[in-house]
């Protein structure tokens, strides 16, 4: 029966495929997502249409999602009715009229190009699965991000979509269960708890309505994991959680969005409204018996709502504090029901499964942790974006990868974060050592994380990072636990004074006592803040030593820790006392100095003349015992 | 409670929201929408509308960093605090800004024409560091870009 039903949607859907696929006259599809847009996509869209109406051009324009090659955003994709399907990087609003001059009746616009995605090769342009950043890939989660129409349902169940939930109902809930159990599949935020042990959970309490939970408050800076499923194939998600209600007998679900990510909600919502249009969520959904209403529900900007009995309070009505548990969700969730907590991209994870079977799910990864996981990187790398990469992938290779060639002065890598703010740091020579997975990270007592990863290098400072994310822990604090919220505080303050050049040799022993006071929080926002104060301590302990010891800042960033002088005497210096925001640059007979007073230390005389701005340290040669500070 | 216009016209706003039904925050969204900020009168009516106390509603509302009780500015320029930022150089992007508007973070300049907002990462590193004018993302930034294109925010602002 539910067969049946399915088929008839997937003709339907094969027809609007088909116009993507063999499309009648040349087709243009530009990346709606939000790193497009930052690049700029929405106005190259404008201006592809207006070029396209106005001059009456053999061409359709549409959209798609983000392919993960942030830095060459927007990617432009081009496909001729010959099967060709080329992609150009950084399209431009003021790119397009080159790019149309040479696409339309099927040419190549060789200057943009950047690979051959499908059909004949051409000349001097890449294929795209020859290009080592994709080659590397195992792209199953995100198959149809930067291939489909995020916002057309059709793309989705024509590619097979919704497909993996009619798998499932065929199969009794309690073998559903017993696959995703035996899968390995783990909870992909970071806490790595068994998805099919969760599942079991709720499947096995009475009480109803039970209620499914997509955790989507991806408020770890610097990851973009979810986003990049939700914005560009959120109907994936959605499925997962349909196999999840089959599976545990949950017939009401909320998709816990972060407010930061507007066009993720937008699109989210719109899954959510055409997926209800085509029986695919309601009541007795394609005749399956499996009953599931979704609802996507706005967070409003908190860290600690991103732990799920935090979510859960704030989906209740209330601060988003999170509580002691037991009581665990499967026994007393969102209204005090039975319900499931997962994250977005356990759910994907879910649909994949049951849309190319269990073998082909375990056919990549290790024996601890089958499958796939997406990663996103950042900060001094030269490739920002998005992969995706079977369990057990060398950081090293991933690192090669996505910072490739020299360019110019290239510093060297001091540290990766993985898993961002509760997850720690390591020193590269550490970290370029382990494979992508759980186990090889929580050696070294950091935590892999919900897949962001940062990539830092030598020009920036351990201790400035910490006074960073120390400020960010205490400021995210629920507020509950005094542990956490005067720990997280005290983290800060410890920090603030090393980056003043005031620390003190006895403030390592200060760090040890926190760590273990902030053991005794009642979540994990309290208990992992002062992972990457212990990892700071135990791996950067002469750069931390340099602060305390010397009053240096090796890298220069401590702003109490430096000054600005100035060394040179070019006409440079007219545009840098210019610029300077705080008129702190002095003429006197022709030659310039800064009022060290009025100085803001921002940086901005050194940009504009580099030659004759030196920073200079404060202190330097300058020894203060560790004593003489009280 | 004494009502008034304001309050009244909250009361339609919100009177779609029922008590226990994971609607306090949709309800604060949905009075932030429409004003731009949670304004007080607000708190009382949430309060009845949904049977809790106004107190905790207060609560709620001072909880999350997105909502604001205070009017917003026309302009709304958003500093980004991520890691990827901070490693290229946010703070003397933060500086710089702060210096030249003289005003810091969360609060607007006097005639309400522009205000700095501290954002959280949304996962645009490719540009880092960042702001955000009016929801659109500007950078890769030098401290010297950053005090042109505050100083030309500040002009307009006047």
């Amino acid at each position: 029966m539910a067969n049946e039903a399915y088929e008839a949607l997937r003709n339907q859907a094969a027809e609007a495929w088909q116009q993507v696929e063999k499309p009648p006259r040349t087709l243009i599809r530009v990346p709606m997502a939000t790193c497009t847009l930052a690049a700029g996509a929405d106005e190259t869209l404008a201006a592809l249409r207006a070029a396209v109406d106005e001059r009456g051009l053999d061409a359709d324009v549409g959209i798609t999602g983000e392919t993960g090659l942030c830095w060459l955003e927007p990617v432009v994709e081009v496909r001729q009715p010959d099967g060709s399907v080329i992609l150009y990087e950084n399209v431009t609003a003021d790119k397009v009229d080159k790019l149309l001059g040479d696409v339309i009746g099927g040419g190549v616009c060789n200057d943009l190009a950047f690979a051959v995605a499908a059909g004949p090769d051409v000349d001097a342009v890449q294929r795209l699965e020859d290009f080592d950043f994709w080659a590397m890939q195992e792209r199953r989660l995100i198959a149809r991000c930067g291939v489909i129409d995020p916002e057309n349902i059709d793309h989705y169940i024509a590619s097979g979509g919704y497909g993996g939930f009619v798998n499932a109902a065929e199969m009794d809930p309690e073998a559903l269960i017993k696959m995703v159990e035996e899968s390995t599949l783990r909870g992909r935020s970071g806490s790595n708890f068994p998805t099919g042990t969760k599942w079991n959970f709720l499947r096995g309490k009475e009480r109803e309505p039970k209620y499914l939970i997509c955790n989507a408050d991806e408020g770890d800076p610097g990851a973009f994991v979810n986003r990049i499923m939700m914005e560009c194939d959120p109907h994936a998600i959605l499925e997962g959680m349909l196999i999840a209600a089959h599976a545990t007998g949950a017939t009401f679900g909320f998709i816990y969005l972060r407010e930061e990510y507007p066009l993720a909600i937008e699109r989210m919502e719109r899954a959510v409204e055409q997926a209800r249009e085509r029986g695919l969520l309601g009541e007795n959904v394609l005749g399956s018996g499996v009953t599931l209403e979704l609802t996507v529900w706005k967070g409003a900007g908190s860290y600690v709502c991103g732990e799920e009995s935090g979510l859960l309070a704030s989906l209740d009505d209330a601060r988003g504090m999170p509580r002691i548990r037991p009581p665990f969700p499967a026994d007393s969730g969102v209204f005090g029901q039975p319900t499931n907590v997962n994250n977005v991209e356990s759910y994907a994870d879910v649909t994949l499964m049951l849309q190319k079977g269990i073998e082909f799910y375990q056919s990549v990864g290790t024996a601890a942790n089958s499958g796939t996981k997406i990663f996103s990187f950042s900060g001094h790398i030269q490739r920002v974006g998005v992969v995706e990469l079977p369990f057990g992938f060398a950081l090293r290779d991933l690192y090669h990868a996505i910072d490739p060639a020299p360019w110019g002065e290239r510093r060297t890598l001091k540290a990766v974060q993985s898993g961002a703010a509760l997850a720690g740091i390591l020193p590269a020579h550490i970290a370029l050592k382990l494979p992508l997975e759980p186990e090889a990270f929580r050696e070294h007592g950091v935590i892999l994380g919900g897949g962001g990863i940062v990539f830092i290098d030598d020009t920036a400072c351990i201790v400035d990072l910490n006074v960073m994310f120390s400020w960010f822990l205490e400021d995210e604090s629920c507020g509950r636990c005094t542990s956490c919220h005067g720990g997280t505080q005290r983290m800060s303050e410890i920090f603030r004074r090393i980056a003043r050049g005031e620390g003190r040799q006895d403030d390592y022993g200060k760090m040890d006592i926190l760590a273990q006071t902030l053991q005794y929080s009642n979540c994990v926002h309290g208990s992992a803040s002062p992972t990457i104060m212990s990892r700071s301590a135990e791996f950067f302990r002469e750069e931390l030593d340099e602060h305390i010891n010397n009053r240096r800042c090796p890298a220069q960033v401590c702003r109490d820790l430096i000054r600005y002088e100035i060394t040179g005497a070019s006409d440079a210096l007219a545009e840098a006392a210019a610029i300077c925001p705080v008129e702190a640059f002095v003429q006197e007979e022709e030659a310039w100095s800064i009022d060290q007073a009025r100085c803001i230390k921002c940086n901005a005389c050194k940009d504009v003349a580099p030659d004759d701005v030196q920073i200079v340290d404060i202190a330097a040669g300058v020894v203060v015992p560790a004593a003489a500070t009280p | 409670m004494l009502e008034t216009e304001a309050t009244l016209e909250i009361q339609q706003l919100v009177a779609e929201f029922r008590p226990g039904n994971a609607d306090l925050l949709r309800a604060l969204h949905k009075v932030q929408h429409r004003y731009g900020y949670v304004p007080k009168e607000a708190m009382g009516v949430i309060a009845r509308q949904l049977r809790l106390g106004e107190a905790h509603v207060y609560g709620t509302a001072t909880f999350y960093s997105e909502l604001r009780l205070t009017p917003p500015p026309e302009k709304r320029v958003d500093w980004c605090s991520g890691p990827a930022c901070r490693l290229k150089g946010s703070t003397h992007v933060r500086k710089v800004l702060e210096s030249v508007l003289g005003i810091g973070m969360e609060e607007n300049t006097e005639n309400d024409k522009l205000g700095l907002h501290l954002a959280q990462c949304n996962g645009t590193c490719d540009f880092a560091p960042q702001i955000w004018v009016d929801g659109k993302v500007v950078g890769p930034l030098t401290a010297a870009d950053t005090v042109k294109l505050a100083r030309e925010l500040k002009d307009e602002a006047k």
